[in-house]
């Protein structure tokens, strides 16, 4: 049976790759990679014939001091003109200045037109010459970006407010001007055949487990899909199980946040043209844990953690505890609020597992239509929805007013999860527990977080087990998980994540600071 | 670094896993009965029986773990061969083996059973009036189902996050149900004889068996890591666990009246108040908990004897979901055969007799055989000497 089992594997790997090479026309590859010639006007037919006929080329030409004649060709919009006409064009032609290259702040030359090609869709000015076989790659990069902003999914009190934009090199330069560190390296790679994304794998040297970097960099390597969009493409081709619910890779759009988690000894993936880092490998502690809770005094950071525990398990658990007890198990809600719980629902119709199901779906609806409705608006629907067809649909006898405050209650909670995508699967999941509690009351919601802990604790993000430091039990960790214990007693870095160097904070230095 | 094709071998089981394994799997429907059954022989001196009991399953928990510490990295099924045979008459070993490899794997799966069945009891009569006991054993089987198609990794991990779980509410419910407890029920200490401690004692040792899945989890414990150790903490805090809640039975009930109740601890369950009033009544919460304590028992049971099936076949990971799968089908029908709870419990004494013969008399008779063959080979040796 089991031979069969592996026989059938095989069979579908071997598909799957046969698949893969057939689609492997990475269009780059496509573009013949000749030499250039001598003549400015052979080269420009030759970049004409690869890019076809694309209207926003911009050939300019012009004669420099020389005589010689030179053209400049670019992609209108992705280039900085200023550039181009004061320090390429004009310093060219100017007879006072005797240098014959422009003078850009970054130039190479080649002679390859894949080359060529390449940087002039990448947004570089390339500059030919009359009897010269080589290109001028000026890079002028410069379209219009959004600027460094508050990040609109991860806000806190305290801490500092810029978060990523869409640039990759505006962000790198985030990491880079918070982590001053030698020991942090970038790695360049381009992925996608035909968006051909620049990405960034960041990590510290010495303090993230090498064999983890390496299998982040081969996961990247392998991934062979035509287009990345969003680091969202990234994390579901590179995580660990495909079918699971829960998020494997940790995102963010905060720069201290990736700082915060490069010093765990974790890895950063930045990806040009999102604000959205990935750091892996992620853990179950991601679902509560903020990075402001090492900015606010101890006492509060844990407070914040055990309110935040809190209301994921509300998000959770609220309507399938109010579906069991009252439906299978009224004897256990005291006698006053019972007879109070069964005079509001008096008037109601469903099992108390439809009138859940309706309000939670009505719920979601609102959330998602005030997600994309324009600004301004958004709100106003979250109080139409929530207040008055909340009051109308008790007043009609729709559903019972704990109902509402029930649904009320997991809807805050899910927002209170420092990770977006950690609360989205949570309240995914919530659905499949009000059913279980409508089948089997408490018994089935037992059966069901069984079920979840199971899955948890199998699932592994690089090799990290998801539920660490519960499970394998860490006590050490433990430290920094539900409590967050004083700087001065987190001297040392989680080693759950292998970490190679694990001091923290010196003792002497510590001792000198208490002395003060 | 991607783990998920890391074969089992890899002996990773801290000492804390190890205990929660034994602890958990000792902890199940057998705390549910206690109370009764043991003050049924010792009365007042109820307490006693899980005390005396312990040491029994110490003694056999020492020498299951002497075993895996002679083999190790070896469970009880690789090393039977070993045992029986030599490295060069492994065939030999295996069929000669193979008896008590069938007879510990029968005892593993009819546990299974037995456990599940009096579990479906309990929530059929208690909490959920109107589902069929066939739904809840069948549910049961499902999650246990779930697990074993999962590596044995993950059952460690499991069993040390849901440990607490299992602890947490046995330990209130114990300690609440203190505050109107009567003292003097425990009084005498002592009345009853010698030969009904001991009557006593196997009373107890029923609820303390479920340890034997060590024979099997041990090969991967981390070497570094005290087996002996690990087994003493798992059954000592159980012996505390157990010995608290019979302790509250006689206290909260006496035994005359523990005599009368299918279920003591439920009873004490449902006699207990919670400060506060949050909750009116406790049991439905206490037998939804208790889930956690009675799935683990069933599904380490279970697990190890797939876990011991798939290496006496001698097959990978897929031959363990689809056994699984299939060796469910018989078990339902093994769960629905007592008719009723009096039969169930009959079943229980003679599986728990059984149980005991396995978990003392496996052990002892390999040490033994071990001891002769060692002496052997020392003869053997020094004659060569000579």
């Amino acid at each position: 049976m089991s031979q069969f089992w592996k026989a059938w594997q095989k069979r579908k790997k071997t598909l799957q790759e046969k698949a893969l090479h057939h689609h492997a026309d990475r269009s780059m590859e496509r573009v013949a990679d000749k030499e250039l010639s001598l003549e400015v006007d052979e080269n420009i037919i030759m970049i004409e014939q690869e890019l076809g006929r694309c209207d926003d080329l911009v050939v300019r030409r012009f004669r420099d001091k020389r005589g010689t004649d030179c053209a400049i060709v670019f992609l209108d919009g992705m280039v900085d003109r200023n550039v181009i006409s004061e320090y390429i064009i004009s310093y060219l032609s100017n007879p006072q200045i005797p240098d014959i290259l422009p003078a850009s702040n970054e130039l190479e030359s080649t002679d390859g037109l894949r080359q060529v090609i390449r940087n002039i869709l990448s947004g570089s000015a390339v500059l030919m010459r009359d009897g010269d076989n080589k290109a001028y790659l000026n890079n002028t990069r410069g379209w219009d970006r959004r600027g460094v902003d508050e990040p609109q999914t991860e806000s806190v009190v305290r801490g500092p407010r810029d978060g990523f934009c869409e640039t990759l090199c505006v962000n790198s330069a985030l990491v880079r001007f918070r982590l001053k560190d030698p020991h942090l390296r970038v790695r360049h790679m381009v992925i996608g055949r035909r968006t051909q994304t620049d990405v960034y794998v960041m990590y510290i040297e010495g303090l993230a487990y090498p064999p983890m970097v390496r299998e982040v960099l081969a996961r990247l390597e392998k991934i062979n899909v035509d287009s990345i969009l969003e680091s969202g493409y990234i994390e579901q081709l590179i995580q660990d199980r495909r079918w699971s619910p829960f998020p494997q890779l940790q995102n963010t759009e905060r720069p201290d946040k990736v700082v915060a988690n490069l010093l765990e000894g974790k890895v950063a993936i930045l990806v040009d043209g999102t604000p959205a880092a990935l750091i892996a490998p992620a853990v179950f502690t991601q679902f509560y844990q903020s990075p402001e809770d090492y900015y606010e005094r101890f006492y509060i950071a844990t407070l914040l953690r055990f309110i935040r525990a809190i209301s994921i398990t509300i998000a959770l658990l609220l309507p399938s505890l109010y579906i069991a007890f009252s439906s299978f198990h009224p004897e256990m809600i005291p006698s006053r609020l019972v007879i109070a719980m069964a005079a509001g629902r008096s008037t109601v119709p469903f099992p108390s597992l439809v009138e859940a199901l309706i309000m939670e779906v009505a719920i979601e609806i609102l959330r998602e239509a005030s997600v994309r409705l324009p600004g301004p608006i958004g709100p106003t629907i979250g109080i139409v929805g929530a207040l008055v067809v909340g009051e109308a649909a008790v007043t009609a006898g729709l559903v019972s007013p704990v109902m509402v405050i029930i649904v009320a209650l997991t809807t805050i909670g899910s927002f209170a999860s420092p990770s977006y995508s950690a609360a989205i699967s949570i309240r995914m999941l919530r659905f499949l527990v009000m059913l279980l509690a409508g089948m089997f009351g408490l018994y089935g919601i037992m059966l069901f977080l069984i079920v979840l802990l199971i899955h948890l604790s199998s699932l592994k993000s690089f090799g990290v087990p998801y539920m660490s430091p519960f499970s394998p039990l860490n006590l050490k960790g433990m430290k920094d998980v539900f409590i967050r214990a004083p700087h001065h007693l987190l001297r040392t870095r989680p080693t759950m994540f292998h970490i190679q160097d694990e001091i923290r904070m010196r003792e002497e230095e510590n001792r000198e600071q208490a002395g003060r | 670094m991607n783990r998920q094709g890391v074969s089992s071998r890899q002996q990773t089981f801290s000492m804390w896993q190890q205990t929660s394994l034994i602890t958990s799997t000792l902890i199940g429907v057998g705390i549910l009965t206690l109370p009764r059954t043991t003050s049924a022989v010792l009365y007042e001196a109820g307490w006693m029986s899980p005390v005396i009991g312990s040491v029994v399953a110490l003694l056999s928990i020492w020498m299951i773990a002497r075993l895996s510490q002679r083999f190790p990295g070896m469970t009880f099924v690789e090393y039977s061969a070993i045992v029986w045979g030599s490295p060069k008459y492994l065939r030999m070993g295996k069929w000669l083996s193979l008896p008590w490899i069938l007879a510990y794997l029968s005892c593993m799966y009819l546990a299974t059973g037995i456990v599940s069945r009096v579990f479906g009891e309990v929530v059929v009569t208690s909490v959920l009036l109107d589902t069929p006991l066939e739904v809840i054993i069948i549910t049961m089987f499902v999650l246990v189902f779930i697990l074993s198609l999962h590596d044995l990794d993950v059952v460690a991990r499991i069993n040390e996050l849901l440990l607490p779980l299992i602890l947490l509410p046995v330990l209130i419910i114990a300690l609440a149900s203190f505050q109107k407890a009567e003292w003097s029920n425990l009084l005498p200490l002592y009345r009853a004889s010698l030969p009904s401690l001991f009557k006593g004692a196997f009373e107890a040792i029923y609820a303390f068996s479920g340890y034997e899945i060590m024979l099997i989890f041990f090969a991967y414990a981390h070497e570094n890591e005290s087996k002996v150790r690990a087994g003493v903490y798992g059954i000592a805090i159980t012996m505390v666990i157990y010995t608290l809640i019979v302790v509250a039975g006689i206290a909260g009930f006496g035994y005359e009246e523990l005599q009368r109740v299918a279920w003591p601890t439920l009873e004490l369950v449902k006699t207990t108040k919670v400060p506060g009033l949050i909750l009116e009544r406790l049991e439905s919460a206490f037998l939804a908990v208790w889930v956690t304590a009675v799935f683990t028992t069933v599904a380490n049971a279970y697990y190890a004897f797939i876990y011991g099936l798939r290496q006496l076949f001698n097959r990978g990971i897929g031959f363990q979901r689809i056994i699984s799968a299939i060796m469910f089908v018989p078990l339902y029908f093994i769960t629905l055969w007592p008719q009723n709870v009096v039969d169930i419990f009959r079943f229980n004494f003679y599986f728990g007799v059984f149980s005991l013969v396995i978990n003392l008399g496996i052990p002892f008779l390999y040490l033994t055989l071990l001891f002769i063959r060692d002496l052997g080979r020392k003869q053997k040796e020094r004659n060569a000497d000579g």
